[in-house]
């Protein structure tokens, strides 16, 4: 099987694990883009496609959660993954409220985040499809009203 | 206390005060023994300083009333070594007519107070009782000077637990970062081994080995941090009606596989008529898996585990008992500590009990344990039917000890 790559949008303040991960997501055949903050991730997703972001919960600036909202409100068809070093699970689980669609504890298993971001970007590209259906019945309906 | 019915109006005598008539004069003792006698009260006696010594170093005595002429020692010799060896002991002493300075110097030295001979009988019952009532004042002042240091004792422990609870919290959140860096590092470094250019290197195996301690070593950090983390979960919505058999059905599930490839059987025994409790299904799903793991690490090939629940003072009381090598105590009071750990390095982090305990204080419960040596253990929680969440830790860890000490 073709392995297609995940369009990530990888948001850290932490600017040694951003570096890391970036180069290691590379390597298994992601796309990475990486950001050090809420404002530079917005900035990002008004300018390229992206599929995920991995989003760090606590930031200085505009923290994660602020981020998620803009984003969901802005971008809601873009999955969000939480990512937390900063332990408190409730703002995670706040976080899946607001939309995202999942979360992870820093350090993060590898294999998990691979797997979680298959299943984000799956998700974004059925949704799309399902779009794509809709708009293509509206367009037929129209024209058979004509 | 006792009171005799006999005794005149004017003040009550115990009548199980330990008394001790020392007096080189027999016929003297004979007649005050039968007058003491009659109030209900059965002196020992003594006919000289060494025979009262004798009878105190057997057995303790509240009273001693002495006489201060004897031959051999004196009185106040006597009473001297009273005063060493019998805190406790009150004397009180007989003079001669002529001889009060002798009386004088008795209480200087310590005696209760001292009566002139010949003695006026209800005098000296008042003086008895009183010397008793002020053995019960300080044994009851012991008493509370003992249990208030205990307390205190207590409390300094709740609070440096307390701080060191958030102390260690604060550094967990703070490590995780880094350890996220070393982690994600040491894995680009293990894919690069991979590449066709380093895959004929002869250090490749080498690389793959330090790289793969790495890996070990942060898991192990993780862990650690992220029981820390769980410590200090904060209370959300989540709490709802638990059924407490169902729950630990399902827990054992997850430690199921464990359990019988070490051939230890796990049985649930529930009383039919327990109802469910209000509590926090999660974290209490910690607390019996932490309760659950340690007693199959801690029971050898063969053994049991069983968890008994059933209701007991307005909730339920859930026993994880355990057939294995048991706790040895000068352990058991350490085992609730963070980081008391008697696993090898790596294997366990020393904060399974210290967390459990910590959430049991949150939800309005408590734990206890039983144990000794080659005995297994025995962990006994009790859980409220409905508890509100209070969110302060240390409030809570002080009503636990606060009802530790009611309990004794």
């Amino acid at each position: 099987m073709i392995k297609i790559p995940t369009r990530v949008l990888l948001v850290d303040d932490e600017v040694d694990f951003v570096e890391m991960l970036s180069l290691r997501l590379n390597e298994v055949g992601e796309k990475v883009t990486p950001a050090h903050s809420g404002r530079e991730c917005l900035d990002i997703l008004g300018q390229k496609v992206i599929d995920v972001v991995i989003l760090d919960i606590r930031m200085p600036g505009m923290d994660g959660i602020e981020t998620l909202r803009e984003i969901k409100k802005r971008f809601p068809l873009v999955e969000v993954m939480m990512l937390t070093g900063h332990g408190t699970t409730e703002t995670a689980v706040e976080g899946m409220k607001l939309g995202a669609f999942d979360y992870l504890m820093k350090p993060a298993d590898f294999d998990e985040l691979l797997l979680k971001l298959e299943i984000a970007r799956k998700r974004k590209d059925e949704q799309e499809e399902r779009i794509r259906k809709a708009e293509a019945r509206l367009l037929l309906r129209k024209s058979g009203d004509i | 206390m006792k009171h005799n019915e006999l005794l005149d109006n004017n003040h009550h005598m115990d009548t199980d005060i330990r008394l001790l008539l020392v007096d080189d004069e027999a016929d003297f003792r004979r007649a005050l023994v039968r007058r003491f006698g009659r109030r209900g009260l059965n002196p020992e006696q003594a006919g000289n300083g060494q025979e009262c010594l004798a009878v105190l170093a057997d057995h303790p005595v509240d009273v001693v009333v002495m006489d201060i002429k004897m031959p051999g020692m004196t009185g106040i010799e006597v009473l001297a070594q009273i005063k060493e060896k019998h805190l406790q002991t009150e004397v009180i002493l007989l003079t001669g007519h002529a001889s009060t300075q002798d009386g004088v110097d008795g209480i200087k030295s310590g005696a209760f107070d001292y009566l002139t001979k010949p003695i006026e009988f209800e005098h000296l019952l008042s003086k008895i009782q009183q010397a008793y009532e002020k053995i019960l004042r300080e044994e009851e002042k012991r008493k509370e000077a003992e249990f208030r240091a205990k307390m205190e004792q207590q409390m300094a422990a709740a609070e440096r637990l307390a701080s060191l609870g958030t102390l260690a919290v604060g550094v967990a959140h703070e490590i995780n970062n880094p350890l996220a860096i070393i982690r994600e590092s040491a894995g680009w470094l293990t894919l690069l081994l991979k590449r066709k250019e380093l895959a004929e290197s002869p250090f490749k195996k080498d690389f793959e080995l330090a790289l793969q301690k790495i890996e070990k070593g942060v898991e192990r950090a993780k862990r650690i941090t992220h029981q820390l983390l769980s410590f200090v979960r904060k209370q959300d919505s989540s709490f709802s009606h638990i059924n407490l058999p169902e729950l630990a059905d399902e827990t054992i599930g997850l430690v199921r596989k464990e359990a019988l490839d070490k051939g230890i059987a796990v049985e649930v025994k529930a009383e039919s008529s327990v109802d469910s409790i209000w509590s926090d299904p999660y974290q209490l799903r910690q607390v019996l898996l932490n309760l659950l793991s340690n007693a199959v690490h801690a029971t050898g090939k063969g053994g049991s585990i069983t968890v008994t629940i059933e209701s007991l003072k307005g909730g339920l009381q859930l026993t994880v008992r355990d057939t294995g090598t048991g706790i040895p105590r000068e352990n058991l009071k350490h085992i609730f500590e963070p980081f008391f750990s008697t696993k090898n390095p790596g294997e366990g982090t020393g904060l399974g009990l210290f967390v459990t305990r910590g959430i049991l204080g949150r939800l309005g419960g408590y734990i206890e344990v039983e144990s000794s040596l080659g005995q297994g253990a025995t962990f006994r929680v009790w859980l409220p039917q409905r508890h509100e969440p209070r969110m302060e830790l240390p409030e809570d860890t002080y009503a636990d000890i606060l009802q530790q000490i009611k309990g004794e």
